[in-house]
């Protein structure tokens, strides 16, 4: 059976090796990005199932991710889940508004957030199953 | 004066008196330019249109005497400096008027153009000064949030970095764990949520200074919420051997009020009890109606803890007031808690306070309105004095397509609100606010008065509208459902009584819906089936 795969895009490294390692021990393949030219360079190259995104990134931040995402026909589907040191307040409803699937703030629930990336590629798999 | 375009406004009644202060000013200044009117309201009126350089004002007008003068002056012109002509007799409410805000004053009779100038001259050097070091202020206000924001944030991010890893090593992940090492990571945990927590406290805070937290609020069933923080609370309790125990009136209210605020308020009360109550203790989180204060609900919590000092009692609610003995000293937090407690509490238009006799406990207490659909519902079941003769309930349920829900859910979900209220007919059906705690699937209701046959065409309107809206169509599901609203007995009530009778059968109707556990008559809803 093939493994998700998950972009994790975050320009710390340390957060993105902890959070690989957290995903490969639940089955999932990552592939990485530290700022978000090169987030929206390994999607397209990648097409990932599911990305994990930071806002505040070099080389464009979280908010102009989302809009590339949104705005790219063969991206736009990719649930993302936000996963940021930023405050809720603001943040979090201007997110959703912008396409994304959910809303974490840094340190995050390991166990909620796991539950989160579980049922959005259900969804996915759930809407790609007619075609 | 030698500054040019010098306006006076003079407010005084005497016509003497007015003559001789002009005479005064322009003996002074030759260009100054002086309006003159002898009523308050005039000279209100005339700082709404424009702002002179000075007031020049008597105490006593036709419409207006003594302190209630200058107040009101200053309320509409807070910025101009503000000169007092005072009688003899009146000299000492002049004195008190400097306190309050007034830059000098003058004794009608002495006064000369020297004084007159001079004493211009400083009132408007002094507001000057004093309006730059409020704008200084809040500068530094200003600066202070945004560094504090942005301490909270920058501090977040290693933190996270040792939650992660941390976890990864308690989960197993980096080789086997033995039990000691796990209870060490178990004590590096407990910090680290107690950092997230301080720096949490922190932003609210600031947020609170600055007047930017946000309520949402909501009908809500205040037992439910009660149940849930104490739930949340009954292991810290338990680990420390404290008795945590809930005692609800019979009729529980529902509130209107933000249940995720409410909720943190609760926690941060609970917490609060444990903590400073030694093992085998108990606390008592109670929520009842008083009858003194019919409009709000009370909720205590009460500890066996050793109560807080006369000396702490007006303090504890301050920022940063921390207990100076307190059991857990090396562990108190910022003392931010009670802070955040106070302002949502206030923002909600309740009151908190705490009662507590040294050695024998504290009880902290707080008020918060209760959902009162009776205000609501009498204008629009109402006509012409009589209560109209149907209603039914109509129920729209939003479910959302995927869980957790794409895109701003939140949102769609308010602009349904809004495009439901469109469907109806203002003057006799309503639209109910907002009900239950938050989840995914949002439900709204419509208290229509009209009969189970004719409430057909206002579903179909509603259906209509809300299908043609693309984000729910595109996100959500979408049910309409109704239900005729029945009451005992209308024969000889009073329409204040039928109306109430109909709230609180619209209410029990609704939260019976949403899966709330206590009913608004008490009834418990787990043994109404």
């Amino acid at each position: 059976m093939q493994k998700a795969k998950i972009l994790i895009v975050d320009d710390d490294p340390d957060l993105r090796r902890a959070l690989k390692l957290r995903l490969r021990a639940n089955h999932y393949d990552t592939v990485h990005a530290a700022d978000g030219y090169s987030a929206m360079a390994m999607a397209q190259k990648e097409h990932p199932n599911l990305i994990i995104l930071d806002l505040g990134l070099p080389a464009g931040d979280g908010f102009v991710v989302l809009e590339r995402l949104q705005n790219s026909d063969a991206l736009s589907s990719i649930p993302v889940i936000v996963l940021t040191a930023r405050d809720p307040q603001g943040n979090e409803q201007r997110t959703l508004a912008a396409g994304a699937t959910a809303f974490f703030q840094k340190p995050a629930d390991n166990s909620e957030l796991l539950e989160v990336i579980r049922a959005s590629l259900e969804h996915q798999q759930f809407q790609a199953a007619p075609s | 004066m030698s500054d040019h375009n010098k306006h006076v406004l003079l407010i005084e009644d005497n016509p003497g008196d007015a003559d001789l202060v002009r005479l005064r000013l322009v003996e002074g200044d030759s260009a100054v330019n002086v309006s003159c009117v002898n009523r308050l309201s005039d000279g209100l009126a005339s700082l709404a249109e424009s702002l002179p350089s000075v007031v020049l004002l008597d105490l006593n007008l036709p419409d207006s005497r003594g302190a209630e003068t200058f107040r009101k002056v200053l309320e509409r012109a807070p910025n101009v400096p503000v000169v007092i002509l005072s009688g003899q007799d009146d000299e000492a409410l002049a004195i008190k008027a400097v306190h309050q805000g007034v830059q000098d004053y003058l004794v009608k009779g002495d006064i000369t153009s020297k004084h007159l100038e001079r004493a211009m001259r400083y009132a408007v050097e002094r507001q000057a000064l004093l309006h730059s070091l409020e704008i200084s202020r809040k500068q530094q206000l200003e600066f202070k949030n945004q560094f504090l924001s942005h301490v909270s944030h920058e501090l977040r991010t290693p933190l996270t970095c040792i939650h992660q890893f941390v976890t990864l090593i308690a989960d197993g992940l980096a080789g086997p764990v033995s039990p000691d090492q796990r209870d060490h990571l178990s004590t590096i945990l407990k910090s680290v949520n107690q950092l997230h927590a301080m720096i949490r406290d922190l932003l609210e805070a600031t947020r609170a200074e600055a007047g930017k937290i946000r309520v949402e609020r909501r009908c809500i069933s205040l037992g439910d919420l009660t149940r849930l923080a104490v739930a949340m609370m009954q292991a810290m309790a338990e680990e420390k051997r404290i008795g945590l125990e809930i005692g609800l009136d019979s009729r529980i209210p529902f509130v209107y009020a933000d249940p995720d605020r409410i909720l943190e308020v609760l926690l941060n009360l609970i917490d609060n009890a444990i903590k400073f109550t030694p093992p085998e203790g108990s606390v008592i989180v109670k929520a009842s109606l008083v009858e003194a204060d019919p409009a709000f609900a009370y909720i205590s919590v009460a500890d066996t803890g050793r109560g807080i000092g006369p000396e702490a009692v007006p303090l504890i609610f301050e920022r940063l007031y921390q207990d100076p003995d307190a059991v857990d000293n090396n562990r108190s937090g910022l003392g931010l808690g009670l802070y955040i407690a106070k302002e949502i509490v206030n923002l909600h238009g309740g009151r908190i306070w705490v009662a507590s006799q040294p050695g024998h406990g504290a009880n902290f207490s707080f008020t918060l309105p209760l959902y009162c659909l009776s205000n609501l519902l009498a204008p629009v079941i109402v006509h012409q004095g009589k209560l109209r003769a149907d209603f039914v309930l109509v129920r729209v349920d939003l479910t959302p397509l995927a869980k957790p829900p794409r895109g701003n859910w939140r949102e769609t979900c308010q602009r349904s609100l809004e495009i439901l209220q469109r469907c109806v007919y203002v003057d006799k059906d309503l639209v109910l606010p907002a009900m239950g705690t938050s989840g995914p699937a949002e439900t709204f209701f419509v208290v229509a008065s009209t009969d189970m046959d004719r409430v057909n065409i206002m579903m179909a309107r509603i259906r209509e509208q809300l299908e043609a809206y693309p984000e729910l169509r595109a996100s959500g599901t979408l049910r309409v459902t109704a239900e005729p609203v029945q009451f005992p007995s209308r024969e000889g009530q009073a329409v204040e009584k039928l109306v109430e009778g109909v709230a609180d059968q619209v209410t029990e109707m609704a939260m019976l819906t949403l899966g709330c556990k206590q009913s608004f008559t008490g009834k418990d809803t787990n043994n109404a089936n």
